[in-house]
């Protein structure tokens, strides 16, 4: 008495079959007790039976393909069941298990825990529309208007929406469930963290004279965009996550590389930088006031590098 | 000073310098009662023999790619011009060559001899000789022609043809730098270079500008600039290459035009509680702006002035250089918190460096810097947030355009935002400049 269970290519159970004789046949013919819609499957490609000492043997009948084991490159005449590893035969996997094949105890029921990553997902949606809102009110220097609220705020949750539905679909067929809260909540604390870092670097680029934070900013965004990704591949399945990993770093390089090289082409084009000069309210300022003279220096200085970039060729007419 | 005298490639297909020449007739004005039956008819009878057409001739073409006007003064073929009808010889002489057409359909070989870039002037060279030449006027050389007299202006506009123009002398233009003759008289594109002449005949100025958006009030430049420039060049050898001579005068003229406006210095013009600098240079021009009555109504009030000099010269058709600009802007609040008046302040008070042609071709990248800025002592003096933009010009050595913006931080709902910009700028003028003008910001009790 066994099971023989045919397997999908994920090795998950297609079909099972329960036999009752001591012996069971296989094959693609109508005679066999489990029948295989398999082209690359003999007519009768195995039998399975009990050897002297009661094991269950499956032995091919000589069969054109063969039989392997899941995973195996050698051709098996005959194989010992030991109703963990699959056996493929042409492109078919089964599964043989004892009427006794022991299963573990069962899982415990956890109890739902659904409401707090949804109080979670909750309050980060709220932070970001806080943030977006103060943002908007804080840039407003012309009459208040809905518009300038309403509409930068649908675009935002259209395309986080747009994000989140697509993350969900691959987790539905990757992974059989959507995980919508899940990958929710993972997007709405990359936009919350973009949000944060763009208004710390304007004030940082204030207070503290550091342009650079609002000059590579971008770095920051595919930084924080590149965690996302890995996140939500995370939801997705927690298989093989080294490579994800991997994946995600090497395409956020290389979107910083490319992004960095256009922006230095466009500086070569049109020499501008781009716009880093911010102020804010003066109670922000986090340095102290420097002596004119300090300033004139530091404007002797640049001197020196607009000289040296006066004797490069022009960026049009290199080697004229 | 205005807009040139030439018809751009994108205006009309071809663009066209005009150069004509007016003949001189006899000397003496006092001989009117003779001429036919108008003035303008008895000049214009004797002029063609003097009056030519330059052309600009792609080398590799063999056609025009611009035209302008010029005139006969001397017996051995010198001729004089703008050096904006001849500017492309002058930087790319191996692309284009010059050629002259007379009144009589005559053409021949034009070289360039010598130029005065601050005063639009060319000395050219024709293998022509012992033609008859215009002669300078002596009273408009010494500057007391009456205003008033009539003067006759020749060239060629829209290359329509040879054409004479009655206009009225208005003397000198004020507020300007550049010493230019007010000519009320209908200059058309084309005639650049030629020669605007009294009832005698002779040469008081050489047409150069017109005014955008204004009827006719055209410019000319003074004769004895031309005759200084004749005097100069007179008997030298045709220069292989005028770059370098370009480049020279460029910044021999830029420094004289910063140690006259160093000197001159700032007056402080006060605006809310601060005093802020201003040219004190009679060749400013400053102007006042308000948001006032701006509808919507505006959330914080803007009161500035803005000085401007006429300061630009023409360095090549793609290239207009040297303007100063002094922009006093005094922000206070109406209903706008700090920091959305902060982001009022950031959008008013972008470091933009204007260059007077394209990046890539003139200019090396911008360089900036910004800090906080403390100027001593500090009660009259408030704090800063300054920011300081450089670039610099690739084929004139010490040569910058310069752009620093300071945004006053004592008050969180009002600031004093001043930019100083700084065409074609020595950059140790440029500093000392910059230090007096952060210095010249002042709070007044």
């Amino acid at each position: 008495m066994m099971w023989v269970e045919i397997l999908s290519r994920q090795r998950d159970v297609a079909s099972r079959f329960r036999i009752d004789g001591p012996e069971a046949r296989i094959g693609r013919g109508y005679d066999n007790d489990v029948v295989v819609d398999d082209p690359y499957v003999a007519a009768q490609h195995l039998r399975i039976f009990r050897d002297e000492t009661g094991q269950l043997v499956a032995e091919d009948m000589g069969s054109v393909n063969g039989t392997f084991l899941d995973g195996g490159n050698s051709r098996l005449a005959r194989i010992m069941i030991d109703g963990s590893n699959p056996i493929r035969i042409g492109r078919t996997y089964l599964r043989i298990r004892e009427f006794s094949h022991a299963v573990g105890g069962e899982r415990i029921v956890r109890p739902e825990r659904r409401r707090l990553p949804i109080a979670l997902t909750m309050a980060l949606g709220v932070a970001i529309l806080g943030i977006l809102v103060l943002d908007i009110w804080l840039g407003q220097t012309v009459e208040a208007r809905a518009s300038s609220y309403v509409t930068p705020l649908l675009t935002v949750a259209v395309i986080l929406l747009g994000w989140v539905m697509i993350w969900a679909l691959m987790s539905r067929i990757f992974s059989g469930r959507s995980r919508f809260v899940g990958n929710l909540m993972i997007a709405l604390a990359g936009a919350v963290a973009f949000a944060l870092y763009a208004d710390v670097a304007r004030v940082a680029a204030f207070a503290w004279t550091l342009s650079g934070v609002i000059t590579y900013q971008y770095v920051a965004a595919w930084l924080i965009l590149g965690v996302m990704c890995f996140l939500h591949l995370r939801e997705v399945g927690r298989a093989r996550l080294w490579l994800k990993a991997v994946l995600v770093t090497a395409l956020v390089a290389t979107a910083i590389g490319v992004q960095t090289l256009e922006r230095s082409e466009a500086f070569s084009d049109s020499g501008r930088q781009v716009a880093t000069w911010q102020l804010m309210p003066p109670s922000l300022r986090a340095v102290s006031f420097h002596d004119q003279s300090a300033f004139f220096g530091e404007i002797a200085d640049l001197r020196a590098g607009l000289d040296r970039d006066r004797g490069q060729p022009r960026p049009d007419v290199a080697g004229q | 000073m205005g807009d040139l005298l030439t018809v751009s490639a994108t205006v009309v297909a071809r663009a066209l310098r005009f150069l004509f020449i007016i003949v001189a007739i006899g000397r003496g004005a006092a001989r009117a009662v003779e001429l036919p039956s108008s003035a303008a008819e008895a000049i214009y009878a004797a002029a063609p023999p003097r009056l030519l057409q330059i052309r600009t001739v792609v080398a590799g073409a063999g056609r025009q790619i611009s035209l302008g006007s010029g005139f006969l003064v001397s017996a051995d073929g010198l001729a004089i011009t703008n050096y904006h009808v001849v500017s492309q010889v002058a930087l790319a002489p191996k692309t284009y060559r010059l050629e002259y057409v007379a009144a009589d359909g005559s053409r021949g070989d034009v070289s360039l001899l010598g130029i005065d870039l601050p005063n639009d002037l060319a000395v050219v060279r024709l293998d022509k000789h012992d033609a008859p030449f215009f002669s300078f006027d002596k009273t408009a050389m010494q500057g007391s022609l009456p205003k008033g007299e009539r003067l006759y202006s020749m060239g060629n506009p829209l290359d329509l043809g040879f054409t004479i123009i009655e206009g009225t002398y208005n003397g000198l233009v004020e507020h300007s730098y550049n010493e230019r003759i007010h000519f009320a008289g209908a200059l058309n594109p084309g005639m650049s270079g030629g020669p605007a002449v009294t009832a005698g005949g002779l040469v008081v100025g050489i047409n150069v500008a017109t005014r955008r958006g204004s009827q006719l009030v055209s410019f000319l430049v003074p004769a004895h600039f031309a005759a200084a420039l004749l005097e100069r060049v007179r008997g030298l050898e045709v220069p292989a290459d005028l770059r370098p001579e370009v480049s020279r005068q460029l910044v021999a003229w830029r420094s004289a035009l910063y140690k006259s406006f160093g000197e001159a210095g700032f007056r402080s013009t006060r605006l809310g509680p601060y005093g802020a600098p201003e040219a004190a240079a009679s060749w400013f021009d400053c102007w006042a702006y308000t948001n006032a009555e701006v509808t919507p109504k505006p959330r914080a009030n803007i009161n500035s002035t803005s000085c401007s000099s006429d300061t630009s010269v023409f360095v090549a058709s793609d290239l207009n250089t040297g303007a100063i600009e002094i922009n006093q802007s005094y922000v206070k609040t109406v209903d706008l918190n700090q920091f959305q008046f902060a982001a009022f302040l950031t959008r008013l008070s972008q470091p933009r460096l204007v260059g007077g042609g394209p990046f890539r071709k003139w200019y090396t990248p911008e360089r900036c810097h910004e800090d906080f800025v403390s100027v001593t002592p500090a009660p009259e003096h408030p704090p800063l947030r300054a920011i300081w933009c450089a670039q610099a010009y690739r084929e004139f050595d010490g040569l910058y355009d310069v752009a620093l913006v300071a945004v006053t931080q004592d008050h969180e709902s009002r600031a004093l935002v001043s930019r100083l910009s700084l065409q074609a700028v020595g950059y140790d003028d440029a500093m000392a400049l910059g230090k007096r003008f952060l210095e010249a910001v002042q709070t007044v009790k």
